[in-house]
Parts: structure tokens; sequence; C-alpha cells
């Protein structure tokens, strides 16, 4: 097996993390799919990730189902977009804080080649930008970043 | 438990990582954007910014949960609000101020702090345990019944000497509670026990009765 | 009257030059001296540098002896404090205090104290003077 670096350097990832929150992220899902086929078939995995950001009036560990259950749908829908591209899927939902603090936590753990998520850029109330999540994943992110911003006219949230 | 610490400044962040390590989860209120990010970066997020004096920061901190505050900010003015809303307005079970100046632990206690920490005051009790000037150094405290216990050295001149204890004018509220020997087991004094130069006596004294004991034990 | 005014700001200035005008006897504690170039050169009554929050500035002020007391600094914990003492400690029988932030007025509201807070006044002002045009 050739090393990580160089199956990077070739644009071969063989664990993506796909974090995803439901909103702006059709065309990073799509973008996992094609780049997992450029590694030999069965070798790529995507790790798709849910966090649920828990509001500090409650404990880490509450159990907010609504939440749970938009976290549950997002990544089904997730699984049936990824089902075409015939790697191994594995779906994740963790509860923290930060949500950009959970994914570098998650990217060291499963030693994630690249990171891959979609992010929308928000104009309002004068906070224009994007998350605070991509942020701390851009300046924390122990592998290559890639952000997928929909086409303007597609973006949600705005 | 959950513990928030208002103030991220060195006891506070020493105290959070302490309390982390103790397995119980922990926020620090800090309103220094810079010291935020530097607690953040050095121990995970536990750090939120913004004035812990302020009810509504102390909502989104989720006060209503927490089963203890502490005010550790270099304000006292500061640290008396921390406590006072977090009492009143959360009901927070436990509120603990630091008092920055040992003037105002008396103050705090007259408003209803019930527990406050001055360094100055602290210092000063070991200062009196480690060079022990005083004959009698005070032990502990205990408010609610007005007692405390005390410890009182038998000094070479003492006119106590050689005299059984029940012999010395020792206060009616007054229990001896242990005597400890040079090179001795403690042992519990008994109404025959003979007073020796460099006796040290443990007490147990209710009210006002400090000096009495002090001159039965001591001399003028 | 016997007056204390803690904080000699534009407010505390103004109201110290007021009651003194109408023949109190006022006495003005700030922490900077500077802060009395606010008073006007016919003000007749005491001025005093020192801490509001601390008693024995508020002794030399003869808060012991005082019939009132405002606390008016910049900030609202300070004052909070200040008024506090002033109620609590040394019982003067009528204190006033800004608090700006409206919850936390709310709040020492219920703990007894007689709280203004320019915020909602000021607010409820200029939304009555919308309304009346």
């Amino acid at each position: 097996m050739s090393s990580a670096v160089a199956r990077v350097d070739k644009g071969e990832y063989e664990t993506i993390l796909l974090p995803v929150s439901g909103e702006n992220d059709g065309p990073a899902i799509q973008l996992a799919c094609n780049l997992s086929k450029l590694v030999k078939k069965g070798k790529c995995k995507i790790l798709v990730l849910y966090v649920i950001q828990v509001q500090r009036s409650l404990p880490l560990d509450a159990s907010i189902d609504p939440e749970i259950q938009k976290a549950e749908r997002t990544l089904s829908q997730v699984e049936d977009t990824l089902v075409e591209c015939n790697c191994e899927i594995d779906t994740d939902i963790l509860q923290a804080r930060e949500v950009g603090v959970a994914i570098i936590d998650e990217a060291v753990e499963k030693k994630a080649d690249l990171i891959l998520m979609g992010a929308g850029y928000k104009k309002r109330f004068g906070t224009s930008g994007v998350a605070p999540s991509v942020l701390t994943v851009l300046r924390d992110a122990p592998c290559p970043v890639v952000i997928v911003r929909p086409a303007l006219q597609d973006q949600e949230g705005k | 438990m959950y513990i928030i610490i208002v103030g991220g400044g060195k006891i506070g962040y020493s105290l959070c990582k302490a309390l982390l390590d103790e397995g119980h989860e922990v926020l620090i209120i800090e309103t220094d954007p810079g010291k935020c990010e530097h607690i953040n970066e050095e121990i995970g997020t536990v750090c939120m910014r913004g004035d812990g004096t302020e009810t509504a920061t102390l909502a989104d901190a989720g006060t209503t949960r927490a089963d203890m505050i502490v005010a550790s900010t270099n304000e006292d003015e500061d640290n008396l609000v921390v406590c006072q809303v977090a009492r009143h307005k959360f009901s927070v079970p436990r509120t603990i101020a630091l008092v920055n100046n040992p003037k105002n632990e008396a103050i705090f206690k007259k408003l209803g702090i019930d527990c406050t920490v001055s360094a100055t005051n602290l210092i000063l009790e070991h200062i009196q345990q480690e060079v022990p000037t005083h004959a009698l150094i005070h032990l502990l405290k205990m408010d609610q019944q007005g007692m405390q216990v005390v410890e009182v050295k038998v000094p070479q001149h003492s006119p106590a000497i050689g005299k059984r204890i029940d012999e010395l004018p020792i206060p009616p509220t007054t229990l001896l509670s242990a005597l400890i020997r040079q090179d001795a087991q403690p042992l519990l004094p008994k109404p025959d026990t003979v007073v020796g130069a460099g006796d040290r006596f443990i007490a147990v004294i209710i009210g006002e009765m400090e000096e009495q004991l002090r001159a039965a034990l001591v001399g003028a | 009257m016997n007056i204390i005014i803690v904080g000699c700001g534009r407010v505390g200035a103004q109201l110290a030059a007021l009651m003194d005008a109408e023949g109190h006897k006022v006495t003005v504690l700030d922490v900077t001296a500077n802060s009395f170039r606010r008073l006007p050169s016919t003000f007749s009554g005491t001025v005093m540098v020192g801490d509001g929050t601390d008693e024995g500035s508020l002794r030399k002020a003869g808060i012991e002896k005082a019939d009132a007391m405002v606390a008016v600094t910049e900030g609202d914990n300070r004052n909070v404090m200040s008024a506090q003492i002033a109620k609590h400690i040394f019982k003067v029988p009528r204190v006033l205090c800004r608090i700006y932030d409206p919850l936390r007025k709310d709040i020492y509201d219920t703990l007894g104290l007689e709280a203004v807070s320019p915020t909602t006044v000021f607010a409820q002002l200029l939304k009555s003077r919308l309304e009346a045009t």
C-alpha cells in the first residue's frame, strides 16, 4: 500500500470525513462520492458526521429528541445519495458544545485524509461570513480541507 | 457536578483545570476575548465569552442547572453581584466569592454571601500556624454555632505549670479535647492531668471565651 | 436632609448641585478628584476622594448621620455594592442606586434595593414622546 502522503498527493483519499448539517451539503456530498471513485474500489471510506450542538443550559449528554430526529433524517438522506458511489459508508452523530471542535476531534481520532464539507455564506445582522465551525476546521484540521459552497441560487438559509 | 467559574484569570484557570481533573463539568465565563481563546486552546472548549454579572450571560451558561458558582474576578463588587444574581435569580445552591480586599470579607458575610475566600486572610492564618508567635492559634471556625477550635501552647513560665487541670480557671463553655506533648501520642486531658511546660492543648470554645482560656493556660 | 452622593459623573454632579441649591447638606464621594470639576462653582457642599464601596471612606463621608445615599458611579456592580453597604450595614433610611442593566435591576428590586434603570426610563420617555406627537 502506498504511504498516506503519496496517496493524498495523488488526490486518493482513503478516509474522507464528511460533516453534514442538512443545509448546503448537496455539492459536497456529490464531490465526496466522485473523489471516492479515484481510490481503488473498496478501499475508500466516507465518514458522514452530524454534530448536534448542545447549549450550556443542557448537560452534554441530554437527549434532545427533535435534534436527534433531524440528525437521523439528514444522515439517512445522505446515505441514500451516496449509495451509488459504491464505497464503505459510516455515519455518526456526536453531541458537542462546539461543532468545529467536534469535527476536528473526529478527524484526528479516525485519521481522516480529507475533510470535505459544505458551507453557505450568510449575510445577516452584520455577521456575514461562514459559520464558526467552518473557521475552526480551517484553522485546526490536521488534514487537507475542501469547503464547497453551493451555487449562489442554490444556497439555503441565506 | 456542574460548576461555573466567573473570571478566567490565574485563579479561575487553575481551578478549572483541577475541577476537570476531578471529573466535574466546568465552564469559565470571561469578558476578555484573548484570555477566552487562550483557555479554550489550552484546555478545550470550557470558556464562554461574556460578562458573568449579566443575567442574560448567566442564562446562556445554563446557570439554572449549576450546582455551584465561583466568582473569582479581581473586582470584589463583581464577585458580590455574581453570587447574589446566581443565588436569587438562578437558585444556585452553592456560591463562593473570592474577596480581593480582606476588608470586604465581613461586608460580604453581612450581605448574605455565605462562603468567601480571601487570599490575604488565608495566608495570614497560615503564618499564625507556621510561626507560632502567639500562644493561642485559631485552627477552625464553625460560624453557625459560634464555635471555634483553637490551639494553646503552655509557655515556659506559665503559672499553670505543675497544676492539675481542675485547679485552673478554665472557662465553663470550653472543652479541652486533646493534649499534645512533645514526642508522645496525643492524649485526652482529664481533670487530674498535670500541666507541663510546652504542653499544647486543642480546645473547642464557644463565644467569647478565648481570652479567659488563654489567661488560664498562659498567664497574664 | 443630609445626603451622600457616590460618583461625581454628570448625573451625580447635577443631582448634587440641585440638592445643594435647595439647601440640603450634600457630600459627594468619587475615586478621582478630577471628577469634581463637574460641580458648579456655587456648590457649597463637601467633596471627598474615596471609594464608595469602602466602609472606611463612607464613614469618613459621614454615612452614619446620613438621611439618604445615592449611588451613581459608572459601574452597575459598584452601585449595587455601595447601596447594599449603606442600606444593610449603615442602615441609611433612604438608599437609591443606578443600575443600567434592566434585568439586574429587577433582581435587586426583589432584594429590596431601590434601583433606577436609566435604560428603561429613557426608552419609556422616548416612546411616550413619540406617541405624544
